[in-house]
């Protein structure tokens, strides 16, 4: 058992820091050889959606996506308390692991486009 | 018949993990989901269900560890499935960062780096490191014991940690409620009934005696409800106040060395860490909780000629058992020493052995390990006999390796293993 833990958190270790890694050389990389094509919709980054984290100005990133949820917030379903703390967050787990792992509904990814106001950064 | 019985009881500690992991797995078991992500949530509940289930299993009571197959197994097991929980609990990031590389390297990073998540994902995150902090300190074969034990309440905190990730991030309890109130239980009775020795049984040191050096032999008498050992099984004692002597109030395992008509029983204690140093200035008088009895060693010996053989402080529960009855069948007990000054009991031994025709005794003075080929060689008949085996963890290895060489059969071999770290 000593032997497994010592391996499997280095190896944990290890592979945190090859993502990180991979983040950041591969993503300048394609920045700077002009892999990632320009397009028409506004591209927001991280730090901008993290601007918008209240109930009355929430936006959230789901997957590559951008939407501002701030009149729909009221319609949401469950308990405000569980959608609230998601604005201006990478909600891409909360909205694919909503009750017993299950994602959201098809009914719920119908509502999407409409709040959908650009792409990942 | 018994040996079945056995055999299943000890199914029972690896099954409860097991069970609870298939449990919360099945329930949150996804469909349609990518891959990778199905794989963080199949993990996360695997990990989470198998860390409960050693939760469960840390729950120190004598019915429980009789249930279990006795408290060494138990402990195994505990051991083994916060492990596995744990190394399955590391995929479930990786998993989820996996699922994000997908779609690009950034949003992988992103689906790890707790700055861009949120205090659910934080709690999670801590959940983990306190659970490689308090793992880590568990696998420090230096690390002093009251130091050890502290660190090993992270883990504990590390598991609540966990359960109310996912109770943040399902937004409802489901499948969590058996999880925390099972971990509750646990924790619970374990901080209360066990290290704060609520469920003890009340004892006083009836007198003191000094067997070797280095050593004490107490005798404690019940001033309540008294329990019930047999020879081979072990208590753990936790030292009050007397009049001119202060207790460290910590629980340790000690073999009870003899057990008296009246209730009374003894206790050999070496000096071996920071708290069995203290006691040695033990007196009369003192109140002193034990829990248990636990243990299985020297439990359902089939009606054969038997080997003892004892290191050191190993000879106490082969001691209850000669100070109880004489021998119904030839028994051999080879007793292993470092020096004149440790040979505990060695009169008492060799007065036993002289009014017993059946008790064969060879004690050795031995520095190191002893030559245990020259030494099977006085003893007759060594496959036929059934062989108990008490001592320090090097010894028992090579008196097994030994024994296989002369033949006696894995299954004619007993002991107990006394590390509960």
């Amino acid at each position: 058992m000593r032997k497994l833990f010592i391996a499997s958190t280095l190896v944990f270790g290890l592979a945190v820091c090859g993502f990180w890694l991979a983040s950041t050389v591969l993503t300048t990389s394609e920045a700077g050889a002009g892999v990632v094509q320009k397009t028409a919709e506004p591209q927001w980054s991280a730090e901008e959606v993290a601007r918008h984290g209240t109930p009355t100005d929430c936006w959230m990133i789901l997957g590559k996506e951008v939407f501002d949820f701030s009149t729909y917030l009221p319609q949401h379903p469950s308990d405000p308390d569980v959608i609230v703390p998601w604005c201006g967050k990478n909600a891409s787990e909360a909205y694919l692991t909503k009750t017993k792992g299950r994602p959201h509904s098809p009914y719920a990814d119908s509502l999407l486009p409409k709040y959908r106001i650009g792409v990942l950064k | 018949m018994s040996a079945t019985v056995s055999a299943l009881k000890r199914m029972i500690a690896p099954a409860l993990p097991v069970m609870l992991a298939l449990g919360g797995a099945l329930w949150a078991l996804p469909s349609g989901l990518p891959p990778w992500r199905s794989v963080s949530i199949v993990s996360a509940w695997l990990g989470t269900g198998l860390l409960v289930g050693s939760l469960l299993l840390m729950v120190r009571a004598p019915r429980i560890a009789r249930l279990l197959g006795g408290l060494d197994v138990q402990y195994r097991w505990h051991h083994r499935s916060g492990t596995l929980g744990y190394v399955l609990l590391l995929l479930h990031p990786l998993a989820l960062a996996a699922d994000g590389w997908m779609q690009s390297p950034r949003l992988a990073w992103q689906a790890l780096a707790p700055w861009f998540l949120s205090w659910p994902q934080w709690l999670g995150w801590a959940g983990l490191l306190l659970l490689m902090i308090g793992l880590g300190a568990t696998f420090s074969f230096d690390l002093p014991y009251r130091r050890w034990r502290a660190l090993h309440y992270l883990l504990g905190i590390g598991v609540l940690c966990g359960l109310l990730h996912v109770w943040a991030l399902l937004g409802e309890p489901g499948a969590l409620w058996p999880f925390m109130l099972l971990a509750g239980l646990a924790l619970g009775w374990r901080l209360l009934g066990v290290d704060l020795g609520i469920a003890a049984h009340a004892y006083r040191v009836r007198s003191v005696v000094r067997p070797a050096a280095r050593m004490i032999e107490a005798v404690l008498e019940p001033c309540g409800a008294r329990m019930k050992p047999v020879p081979g099984q072990f208590v753990f004692a936790a030292f009050g106040n007397g009049p001119s002597f202060r207790g460290c109030g910590e629980f340790h395992p000690f073999t009870v060395s003899a057990v008296g008509a009246d209730g009374s029983l003894a206790v050999g204690i070496k000096a071996l860490g920071p708290c069995s140093r203290h006691v040695q200035a033990l007196e009369r008088g003192v109140l002193v909780r034990l829990q248990g009895p636990f243990g299985t060693f020297l439990s359902g010996r089939a009606a054969v000629a038997e080997l003892w053989i004892a290191g050191g402080i190993g000879i106490t529960p082969f001691l209850a058992v000669l100070r109880r009855e004489r021998r119904a069948y030839p028994t051999a007990l080879i007793y292993l020493y470092r020096s004149a000054q440790d040979a505990a009991y060695i009169d008492e031994l060799k007065a036993i052995a002289e009014v017993d025709p059946l008790l064969a005794l060879h004690d050795i003075c031995a520095g190191g390990l002893p030559d245990f080929d020259a030494l099977f060689g006085r003893v007759p008949d060594l496959r036929a006999r059934s062989v108990q085996l008490c001592g320090p963890v090097p010894l028992i290895e090579a008196a097994r390796e030994a024994l296989g060489r002369h033949g006696v059969p894995v299954a004619s071999i007993h002991f107990e293993r006394f590390d509960f770290r």
